[in-house]
Order: structure tokens, then C-alpha cells, then sequence
């Protein structure tokens, strides 16, 4: 079956705004738990994604890197940082080193500005899923903004993977996805990583009785 | 046709300075006759405004410029005046806000009475008409800058009148130096072009012998931003605005913030449209867009938190200043990409925000003056009730009021909805950047407008609504007929300008027509002229004010009528408001600064309130309270990140040099000597 | 001419008798959700009789704004719902105002009901306006951007001219994203703008809660009974607004009577749709505080910016 380039991407387009969204809710998210719902719920839309890409591309390998989105980053992720948020008892509403309204503005302006670095490779470009990258850039700018802009440890983490789903976006959406051994070594890197962040964040916890990453400083004696 | 126009410009170009000048020297004739002095004074301003009036009409369609001249003896000096549509419009603006604003000085003014000269009150205010309609009318760089220097020297004059008060004395003299600053930088524009042209003719300016090098356009781009900016009360430039405004008796208020901040925007529309016309870089446009935006919102916000009614007038006119220019912004910037079309819409937008917002904040200005008038008191937590004691000064603030919150069908609503458009119709530009930054600046405007809206709802709430709140509030009386009688000339400007946009925009076409070159006007009122759409071609948009107005009319006994049928003939009872179960006091009511407390709670980065609560307890209980202490205040950023550096380097440098300033005469002496002998050998 | 004026009449009544109905729709969804039977269908209706008939209480303190604020309420927002386009796409008054002024309109009211909280001198009134003036002042800027972003693909801000392009297959469908993100943000204006949960609960008198109650606590009798239909109609007009620009098809794009018909019947299922949704919102949701309300209205204001951005990104 062949489908239309211009709806195809179109629907691309669509399921990458559905990302940057679930973005901005993070963003607006004061919840810690719902905090990572989002995060979930932005790695379906992101399997989503690459499963339309690999459907319009038949570059079936993406195929598998979606379904190991939905398992890993969808299902096994969350739950660790559930667990992690129960056992630790860490208290429900985020600690802001920048409230929310101004951290939504700089999050506009993130975007405006990944949009227009995008742009020169936007206007060349000739793949269904340009535009697409610019949308990968924002998620990465503001992912990584969320790691600076929240103080606890398991808000950094969700910060970390949400980079790691921009990455993927911008992998799928520049170069119809990575070959797919080093997808695969980045899933596992991502996974050794979230179980690191929670041992991480249990040390932390146990030596300063919070996870306050600010906290570090009293280590520099 | 065009020769009895011509005629008539002349006859009243005439008659504006000869009475004008009746006004500025008759009263002292009869210095033992307070109440003749009045008379005279602000019957002279009324029937030079008429003049004017007739003068504004006849220039605007008037089919060539006219011009007049009055050659001196001194060199590079020619008093020379030129009628074209652009001054006609402005001079139309003074005359009409300055017939409402005489009428009522004629009842104000007695508050005067046996404290002041009314002689050199009336006489100083007559000139002060008089100087703004020069400085428009003037086509004469030095005869500009002569005519400038009066109309700022005039109103600081005005602005100390009563200068026993400290604050007051700050205020004129924060407003003496700020004005002059501005000044400074109206010269640089004028030398730089006068360079390039060997005269100061704005005809010469219009078309130098060479065209301006581009460094020598950005300057006088700048400066003239700068200069006319600093009167025009842009951020960052306005801070003397809202000390200087509200320190003047409020009918030199009225004409300050509705008229005489108005002579900055001629003064760049002149500039740019007219001396640098043609096609500028897009940053500029953008700049003046960006500064539009930004004093617009920081202007209305200011505004909220101020609770002396007439400073938070005063901030108002920071930001409509600001939304006038995103208005002339936005059209800079189609100009510069060769829109035309759109090009003159925003240039349109701004003018028509311009005569609108002399009415209305003419109109405000007259209002809190007569609440100044009855109560004596500017402070709005006096306030309340005042709509029972002064239905009239209530009704017509309240028109006021809703004018410039842009609220349908008011004039304030259509000047700001063609911003708007314009801001919009951004999807027209090649370029992505402004095509995004455009929209930007309407949520800006968007944000403004609903703020503006919180602000007077405010204002008049707390100001008339309600129990009295003080022993002024309650012993207040509605104001005397010429004072109401102006307040009514304002409130119908406003309404007639509101509900006749089609007779408006296409006296504003003959405006813009030959800066733009570019005629609009039977594009943009369509529908047998009831409806405005300003991108006709597009078929973007469109309003039809006077079909709101009447929808609005129609639905008013709709609901009333409704109310009947259902519910049969109303059956009221009065009963005192529920204060759960004990006696309502005024202590009670919500305060102002109650009342914005959650707009800076919200807004806390740009206020940086500091508050300060000291509880003193009974000393029997320390759950009991004796006396409460609440202070808040807001942190003056510009103040204190700008000025006050400047003003501490300045000094800093007026210390080093103080090494000069001996003290001795004959040291004096000497450098004037030397300054001669020096001068000579130049000469040479 | 006639058959213009025809139409915005029975546009008029057509809200007019349809607005209590969704009101009361939502009410039996969050009664059905608790378990509870709820009050019949036609509760709204005989509450609004009820009050029409009831003798007005008004206070001594009160002036002429007082009694004149119900009146202007209701009719400017009845003015704002004819130039919304319903059950036929394009509304004979669309020349007379765009969505701006639909907003503006709304603001009028909005203005006066402040006033009319003011005007009593008691404190429940001044802390209902006070709150609405914040609320207001950061929801009114996101809903004239939102429907902005929608009207960019139209190439128009007139309401019958978008409602009538994309029921033509012009808007939504050629761009997702910016419509995706104005949709969110139209939602969150909507639940702002008609005081519900979580930035308002209709349903409680708690003083220290309330908004819109607390400014209309004065109010009674015919009053009371105008300002609560204006303000279900006020819930009908977002409702519609975002049924109709977002999903109009089904919506009659010709006067003809048949259409038109369909077009009501259509409307009604979607705007119960969305009452339904509401009503579960309500019922799964806490209110929020009042200063983490302007996160969430934050939010709306950023999307709608974001989603005029993403239109001229894609476009290029």
C-alpha cells in the first residue's frame, strides 16, 4: 500500500508535535509522578513515530527499535523511577529552581531558537520527516533544560531521558533511524544508565537524607 | 474649492496665533478679577481650539500642502509654518482635546482661586496650546527646536504649579532634565540631516542635494528614537512621566498626556516617514516595534500597581504610547519590505490609537481631576462610593474607562483591533523571523489589552463602587457644569470615534496617502461603509463597530424584555450587604492593593515586591493583635539598575571637575578671557 | 436581508434554549460518576424560571452598575455567540466582528461582572473580581492566539470564514500541529474561562475558594437568573467554538433548511460530547490552587504561541 509522501508526513509532523507537547507538560508538571506518566507516555508517541516512519519507509529495523521504546523506555523505565519514588518517600511536588511560567517562556524561546538553527537543513532537506528534526532539537534543548531547571535527582533523570528521546526522534527523523546494532547498544546504555541513576539516587538519599542534587555541593571538601 | 481652502488655512493659521495671544496676555489686564481672568483665559484656548479645529479639517483635505512664511533677521532662522495632512491631523488632535480640556479648566481652575495668579495660570496655559500647535505646524528645523524648547519650558512651568510641595519641586525638575536629554537628541537628528542638506527647511531635509550615507540615516534613526522617545515616555526613557503628569493641575495633565506626549509620535512619523522615507533596514522598524511592545506591558503593569489615580493614568500613557508605536512598528517594518498596503494599515493603526488615546486619556485625566476636585485627594483607598455623590463624573469615567480597555464598541476597541490586524496580516512577509515576531508582539498587545481592561476595572471599582472609604469620599460633591460640560465633550469625541470608523480611516488615509504612497482607505471600508477590512484582497477580517453598538442596544431590552416575560413586573427590595452577620464597614472592603494583590503575586519577577508586616501584640494574649503594620512595595528597576549608575558617574565626574570651580571671580574671568582670545584666533 | 436576520434569530433562540441543557448535562455526569441519580434533565430550566419569578433582594450599598450589569452581561454575551457560527458555517453578522471581537465582547462582560462583585462593598465580591481580573487577564490573550493559529491556515480571523474552510477540508487536516497544539490551548482557555475545575468549582460556596460564585454572591432573583443563563451560554459559545473549529464537518455550509437541521442535530452531539468530557474532568480532577492555576494558564498562553510559531516553521 502506498501512501500519499504529503499525508505521510504530515503524520509524521503530527506525532513529533505530540512529543514536543507531552514536553511541555512535563514542563508544567509539578507532580513527580505524573512527571514520569508523561515521560511514558511520550515514549509510546515516540514508538508511534518510528513505527509510522518504519511503515512509510520500510526500513523495517525501526520496527524493532519502537517496540523496544514501548518495552524499555514505556514500561521498564517508569516503573524503576515509581519504585524509586516509593521507596525513597521523596515528597510529591518538584523543587523549582525556576517557577513554571518563566520556565514555559524559555522553553518558547527553545524552541524559536532550534527551529532556527534547523532551519538552513530544513530547507535543503527532501526527507518526509524534515521538519521533524527541528522538532528533535527542542525536545533535546528542553530536556536538557528541565535537568537544570529541577532540583531532584529523579526529575534529572527524566530530564536525561527525555534528551535520549529527542535523540532518537532526530535519528529516525535525519537518517530514517541508526543501524540498528547501535540502537540496540543505546537502549541498553539507556537502561544501565536509568538503574545507575537509581542506585545513584539511593546513595544520595542515604547520605544527605535527600535526593536534592543541590545538595552535592558539601561534597567538594 | 482649493483656493477657499487655502484661503481658510490661512485665516485660520491668523486667528489661532492672534487669539492664542489673546489668551496669553489679556488676562493680566484684569489682575483684581479672578473670575474674569478665568473667563478670558479659557475663553480664548476654546475659540482658538475652534479655529484650530476648522484649520485641522481644511489642511486635511486640502489638496496641496500650504505654506507660510515669515523670513527673520536672523541667519539659518525662518519662521516658516507648513499646513499638509500630517500636522492638520495633529493640530486637529490639540484643538479638539483642547477645547473639552478648556471648558472644563474653567470650572477647575477655581480650585485656584485665591491661591494662585489665575492671570499667569490661564496665560501660561494658553501658551502652552499655542507652542504645540507651532511645534506641529513648524517646517523650520531651528524654528522646530525654538518652538520645542517653549512647549517643554511652558509645561514645566505648568507642571510646578504648585511648587510648595517637594514632590512636586522633584517632579519638575526630574521632568526639566529628562525633556532636555531628549531635546539634546532631537538636535543631533537635526544637525545630522542639516549637514547633508546646508539648511534647516524641512523642505531641504525632505530632499538633501545628496542622499544620506547610511551611518549618517542610522544616526538620525537613533536619535530621533531617542530625542522624541524620551518625551514620549518610551521604557526606558519614561520614568520622569509618571511624576511629572500627575504633579500638574489635572487640565495641564489631560493635555500633557493626551496631546503633548502626542508631538514625540508627529515627530517620528515625521522623521521617518517623511525626512528618511522610502525604505528603511527592517531592524528598525522591528526596534520600534519591540520597544512599542515592551513599554506597553511594562507600562500597563506599573499602571496596576499604583493607587494614586492619576500616576496610574500616567503609566497608562506609557503604554499606549507603546501601543502606538507597534502600530507605526509594525508598518516600518512592511514598509521596509515593500507591502505597501499593509505599510499604511499599521501607520493608520497608530494614528487612529493616537487621537483616540487623546480622547480617552484627556477624557480619564479630566476625571480624576474633578475626583481631585471634590475629594482632595489623589489617593484611590480614599476613594469609593463617589459614583452616588457624582453620578455624572462617574458616567462619564466609566466611558472613559471602557474606552480604553478596548472593549467593543469603543474607539480604543477599533484602533486596537487594526493593530492587531496588522500584527497579524505578518504572514505577508518573506522573512520567517518577523513573520513569528510579528505574533509576538500581538500576544504582547493581547496580554496589555486584558491587563489595561484589570486595571480600570480597578480604578473605577474602588474609585466609585462601594462604601465611601474616607471622610473625603463621604463629604464629596459632583463637580461644577463646566467642569461636567468638558468631561461630556470628551466622552462624546470618544464615542463618535468609536462608532464612525468609516468617517475616521479615511480621514487618516489622507495622512498616510502621501507618506506611503499608497491611498487605502475605499479598500478598507467596505459593506456600504459599515465594516472595516483591512486586507480586503485577503479577505482576512472585518468589524463593523456601529452594527455592534446597535447589536448591543437592540440586546440590552432584549434581556430586559426577556426578564419580564418570565419573570413578570420586578418585584426589589433593598437590604444591606451580607457581611456574615456583622455590620459591613468600609475598613472591610476590598482595597486596591488588595485587589491587584494576585496580579504581582504572579508577575513577582518583573515587580520584586518587598513586604514588610509588623504585628504588635496585647500583652495580656499573643494571639491578640493591638496594631498591624502592612508596608508593600515595588522594586523601581529602571531606577535603580539605570539611572542611579548614571547618575553616580555623572556626579562622580561633577566632582573631578569641581577643581575648576574655585570659587574665585578673577579666576572666572580668566576663562572667559581666555575662551575669547581663543575664539578670535579661530576666527581667523 | 430577511432571511439574514431570521437566521441569527433563531441562532439566538437556538442557544438560548440549548445552554441549560449542557449545564445540566454536566451535572448528571458528575452525578452519575458519584454514584448519585442527580437532578433531572430539565433541573437548569426550571432554576432559571424559578429565579425569574423570584423577588430581587438588592443591597443598600449598590449603585446603578449593580442593576445594569446583569442586562450588559447577558447581552454582550449573547452579541459574541451570533457572530459564532453553529449550525450553519458561514453567520449573516461575520462582517460585523472576528474572533477578536468575540473575545472583546466577552471581556465586556467580563469587565462588568468585576464591577458588579466590586459594587456590593462586600469582601467576597472584591476577592471574586480580584481573582477574575488575574484569571481573565492571562486566558483572554491565549484564546485570541489559539484561534489565531487556526486562522492562519484559513488566511482569516473571521470565525465563518475558518469554521467554513475547514468544513471544507482546508484546516485541520493540511495542519496538525499548529491545530493540535491551539486545540490544547482553546481547552484549557475553555475550562479558565467558564469557571470550572480545576481553575473554578461551580458547584461549591466555600468563600475561600470561589471565583465566579463569590462575585455573583449578591446577585438574586431575575439578576441572578441572567447572569447564570449568560454564563451557560458563555460555556456553549467555548464548547462550540471548539467543536466547530476543530471538527465542523456536519456543520451546513449552505442556508438551506435541511442542512441546517442536521447541522443543529450534529452540533448537539458534539457539544454534549464535550460536556460529557467535562463532566468526567470534574470528577477526576482536584481545583487547584489559585496561584498554580497561572502554571496551567501559563501553559495555555506558551502553547498557543508555539502553535503559531510551528504554523510559519512548517510552511517556511
Amino acid at each position: 500500500m502506498v501512501i500519499h509522501p504529503d499525508i505521510g508526513s504530515q503524520l509524521v509532523n503530527f506525532c513529533s508535535a505530540l512529543l514536543l507537547l507531552t514536553c511541555f507538560a512535563i514542563i508544567a508538571q509539578r507532580r513527580l509522578s505524573a512527571c514520569v506518566d508523561l515521560f511514558a507516555l511520550q515514549s509510546v508517541f515516540l514508538a508511534v513515530t518510528a513505527a509510522l516512519v518504519a511503515f512509510l519507509t520500510g526500513a523495517h529495523h525501526i520496527y524493532i527499535a519502537a517496540a523496544l521504546t514501548v518495552v524499555i523506555k514505556a514500561m521498564i523505565l517508569p516503573r524503576i523511577l515509581k519504585a524509586v519514588i516509593e521507596r525513597l518517600n521523596v515528597t510529591r511536588e518538584l523543587v523549582l529552581n525556576i517557577n513554571i511560567p518563566s520556565s514555559l517562556l524559555v522553553c518558547g524561546a527553545l524552541v524559536i531558537l532550534a527551529f532556527y538553527i534547523t532551519q538552513p537543513i530544513i530547507s535543503l532537506g527532501f526527507l518526509l520527516t524534515k521538519d521533524s528534526l527541528a522538532i528533535a532539537l527542542a525536545i533535546v534543548l528542553i530536556g536538557f533544560f528541565t535537568m537544570i531547571a529541577r532540583k531532584k535527582a529523579v526529575t534529572q533523570v527524566i530530564g536525561f531521558l527525555v534528551i535520549e528521546n529527542g535523540l532518537f526522534l532526530g535519528a529516525t527523523a535525519a537518517a530514517y533511524g541508526m543501524p540498528l546494532i547501535v540502537e540496540l547498544g543505546v537502549f541498553f546504555d539507556v537502561l544501565v544508565a536509568g538503574l545507575i541513576i537509581g542506585i545513584y539516587t539511593h546513595r544520595l538519599q542515604d547520605t544527605f537524607d535527600s535526593v536534592d542534587t543541590t545538595k552535592l555541593t558539601a561534597l567538594k571538601e | 474649492m482649493s483656493l477657499d481652502l487655502s484661503w481658510i488655512i490661512h485665516w485660520g493659521l491668523f486667528n489661532v496665533v492672534v487669539l492664542y495671544g489673546i489668551g496669553i496676555f489679556l488676562p493680566f489686564a484684569f489682575y483684581r478679577n479672578a473670575h474674569f481672568q478665568n473667563l478670558v483665559a479659557h475663553g480664548a484656548a476654546m475659540a482658538a481650539s475652534i479655529v484650530g479645529v476648522v484649520l485641522g479639517l481644511a489642511g486635511l483635505w486640502a489638496p496641496e500642502p500650504v505654506t507660510f512664511s515669515v523670513l527673520s533677521n536672523l541667519p539659518l532662522l525662518t519662521f516658516q509654518v507648513r499646513v499638509d495632512p500630517l500636522a492638520s491631523f495633529f493640530v486637529l488632535i490639540i484643538s479638539l482635546a483642547g477645547f473639552a480640556v478648556s471648558q472644563f479648566a474653567m470650572g477647575y481652575v477655581r480650585e485656584f482661586e485665591n491661591r494662585r495668579s489665575i492671570g499667569a495660570l490661564g496665560g501660561l496655559y494658553n501658551a502652552f496650546l499655542l507652542s504645540m500647535t507651532l511645534v506641529i505646524l513648524a517646517d523650520d528645523g531651528f524654528f522646530f527646536l525654538i518652538v520645542w524648547e517653549i512647549m517643554s519650558l511652558v509645561s514645566y512651568f505648568l507642571v510646578v504649579t504648585e511648587h510648595e510641595k517637594p514632590e512636586t519641586r522633584y517632579a519638575g525638575f526630574f521632568y526639566l532634565i529628562m525633556t532636555h536629554v531628549g531635546t539634546a537628541f532631537i538636535i543631533v537628528t537635526y544637525l545630522v540631516f542639516y549637514q547633508q542638506a546646508g539648511s534647516f527647511s524641512f523642505e531641504a531635509f525632505r530632499h538633501p542635494a545628496a542622499p544620506l550615507p547610511e551611518g549618517f540615516r542610522t544616526l538620525a534613526f537613533a536619535a530621533a528614537l531617542i530625542g522624541f522617545g524620551t518625551k514620549a515616555g518610551i521604557v526606558p526613557l519614561h520614568v520622569w512621566l509618571p511624576y511629572a503628569h500627575p504633579a500638574a493641575p489635572s487640565h495641564v495633565s489631560a493635555l500633557m498626556s493626551g496631546v503633548m506626549i502626542k508631538t514625540a509620535i508627529y515627530g517620528l512619523v515625521r522623521v521617518y516617514f517623511d525626512f528618511l522615507g522610502g525604505t528603511f533596514p527592517w531592524w528598525w522598524g522591528f526596534i520600534v516595534l519591540a520597544i512599542g511592545a515592551v513599554s506597553a506591558l511594562l507600562g500597563v503593569m506599573y499602571a496596576l500597581m499604583e493607587h494614586d489615580l492619576k500616576s496610574l493614568l500616567a503609566y497608562h500613557s506609557v503604554e499606549n504610547i507603546g501601543i502606538i508605536l507597534m502600530g507605526i512598528g509594525a508598518g516600518m517594518i512592511f514598509q521596509s519590505y515593500g507591502l505597501s498596503n499593509l505599510a499604511a494599515l499599521g501607520l493608520l493603526a497608530g494614528l487612529y490609537h493616537t487621537i483616540n488615546h487623546a480622547m480617552f486619556k484627556g477624557l480619564l485625566f479630566l476625571g480624576a481631576g474633578s475626583t481631585l476636585y471634590a475629594t482632595h485627594t489623589r489617593n484611590m483607598e480614599e476613594y469609593g462610593g463617589l459614583i452616588r455623590k457624582m453620578p455624572w463624573t462617574a458616567f462619564f469615567f466609566l466611558v472613559g474607562a471602557v474606552s480604553i480597555s478596548a472593549l467593543p464598541p469603543s474607539n480604543g476597541f477599533v484602533s486596537e483591533w487594526l493593530t492587531f490586524q496588522s500584527l497579524f496580516l505578518s504572514f505577508q512577509i518573506p522573512d520567517v523571523l518577523m513573520k513569528i515576531m510579528l505574533p509576538i508582539g500581538a500576544a504582547m498587545l493581547a496580554l496589555t489589552g486584558v491587563l489595561a481592561l484589570a486595571c480600570f476595572a480597578k480604578a473605577f471599582g474602588i474609585s466609585f463602587l462601594a462604601m465611601p472609604r474616607s471622610a473625603h469620599a463621604r463629604e464629596a460633591q459632583e463637580v461644577p457644569w463646566a467642569m461636567r460640560i468638558g468631561m461630556a465633550e470628551m466622552a462624546l469625541f470618544c464615542v463618535v470615534l468609536g462608532l464612525a470608523p468609516m468617517g475616521v480611516v479615511p480621514m487618516i488615509d489622507r495622512v498616510t496617502a502621501p507618506l506611503t504612497g499608497i491611498t487605502i482607505a475605499e479598500k478598507i471600508v467596505s459593506e456600504g461603509g459599515f465594516a472595516l477590512v483591512p486586507a480586503p484582497d485577503k479577505g482576512f477580517a472585518s468589524i463593523s463597530t456601529p452594527v455592534l453598538g446597535l447589536l448591543l442596544i437592540v440586546l440590552v431590552p432584549a434581556a430586559l424584555l426577556t426578564a419580564v416575560v418570565i419573570g413578570g413586573r420586578l418585584r426589589k427590595r433593598f437590604y444591606k450587604t451580607w457581611g456574615c452577620g456583622i455590620n459591613l464597614k468600609p475598613r472591610m472592603e476590598y482595597t486596591a492593593t488588595g485587589f491587584t494583590q494576585p496580579i504581582k503575586q504572579v508577575f513577582d519577577m518583573i515587580y520584586r515586591p518587598t513586604v514588610k508586616l509588623e504585628t504588635e501584640m496585647l500583652e495580656e494574649s499573643r494571639y491578640f493583635a493591638k496594631r498591624m503594620r502592612f508596608e508593600t512595595h515595588i522594586e523601581p528597576v529602571f531606577q535603580k539598575y539605570l539611572y542611579d549608575p548614571v547618575v553616580r558617574v555623572l556626579s562622580l565626574l561633577a566632582d573631578r571637575l569641581r577643581v575648576v570651580q574655585a570659587g574665585s571671580l578673577h579666576l572666572y574671568l580668566t576663562y572667559i578671557f581666555l575662551t575669547l582670545i581663543i575664539l578670535l584666533l579661530w576666527v581667523r | 436581508m430577511i432571511e439574514s436576520v431570521v437566521i441569527t434569530f433563531v441562532q439566538a433562540v437556538v442557544i438560548l434554549a440549548v445552554s441549560p441543557f449542557i449545564v445540566g448535562l454536566i451535572r448528571k455526569v458528575k452525578a452519575r460518576l458519584q454514584c448519585r441519580q442527580g437532578p433531572g434533565w430539565l433541573q437548569p430550566y426550571y432554576d432559571l424560571v424559578k429565579l425569574f419569578r423570584k423577588d430581587v433582594v438588592a443591597s443598600t450599598h449598590t449603585s446603578w452598575i449593580f442593576t445594569a450589569s446583569p442586562y450588559i452581561i447577558f447581552a454582550s454575551t449573547l452579541a459574541a455567540v451570533l457572530l459564532v457560527p453553529i449550525f450553519l458555517s458561514t453567520v449573516p453578522l461575520n462582517f460585523a466582528g472576528d474572533v477578536i471581537t468575540v473575545v472583546y465582547l466577552l471581556a465586556l462582560g467580563t469587565f462588568f461582572l468585576i464591577l458588579a462583585g466590586l459594587d456590593a462593598g462586600s469582601a467576597f465580591g472584591g476577592m471574586g473580581s480580584s481573582r477574575e481580573a488575574i484569571v481573565a487577564s492571562l486566558t483572554e490573550p491565549a484564546m485570541i492566539l489559539s484561534i489565531f493559529a487556526v486562522g492562519l491556515t484559513a488566511g482569516s480571523t473571521n470565525l465563518s470564514t475558518i469554521v467554513h474552510k475547514t468544513a471544507l477540508l482546508q484546516g485541520i487536516v493540511t495542519d496538525p500541529p499548529p491545530h493540535l497544539m491551539a486545540l490544547a490551548a482553546l481547552f484549557i482557555v475553555t475550562l479558565a474561562e467558564t469557571g470550572r475545575v480545576p481553575v473554578d468549582n461551580p458547584a461549591t460556596h466555600l468563600e475561600l475558594t470561589m471565583i465566579h460564585e463569590a462575585m455573583i454572591l449578591e446577585y438574586s432573583g431575575r439578576y441572578l437568573a441572567l447572569v447564570e443563563w449568560a454564563s451557560a451560554m458563555k460555556l456553549l459559545l467555548f464548547l462550540t467554538l471548539i467543536s466547530n473549529i476543530f471538527a465542523p464537518w456536519g456543520i451546513a455550509t449552505e442556508p438551506e433548511p435541511v442542512w441546517m437541521i442536521f447541522g443543529v442535530a450534529v452540533w448537539l452531539v458534539k457539544v454534549s460530547g464535550l460536556a460529557v468530557l467535562i463532566g468526567v474532568i470534574e470528577s477526576m480532577f482536584a481545583k487547584l490552587r489559585l496561584f498554580r492555576v497561572t502554571d496551567f494558564l501559563g501553559l495555555a498562553f506558551i502553547l498557543s504561541l508555539l502553535a503559531i510559531i510551528f504554523f510559519y516553521i512548517l510552511r517556511g
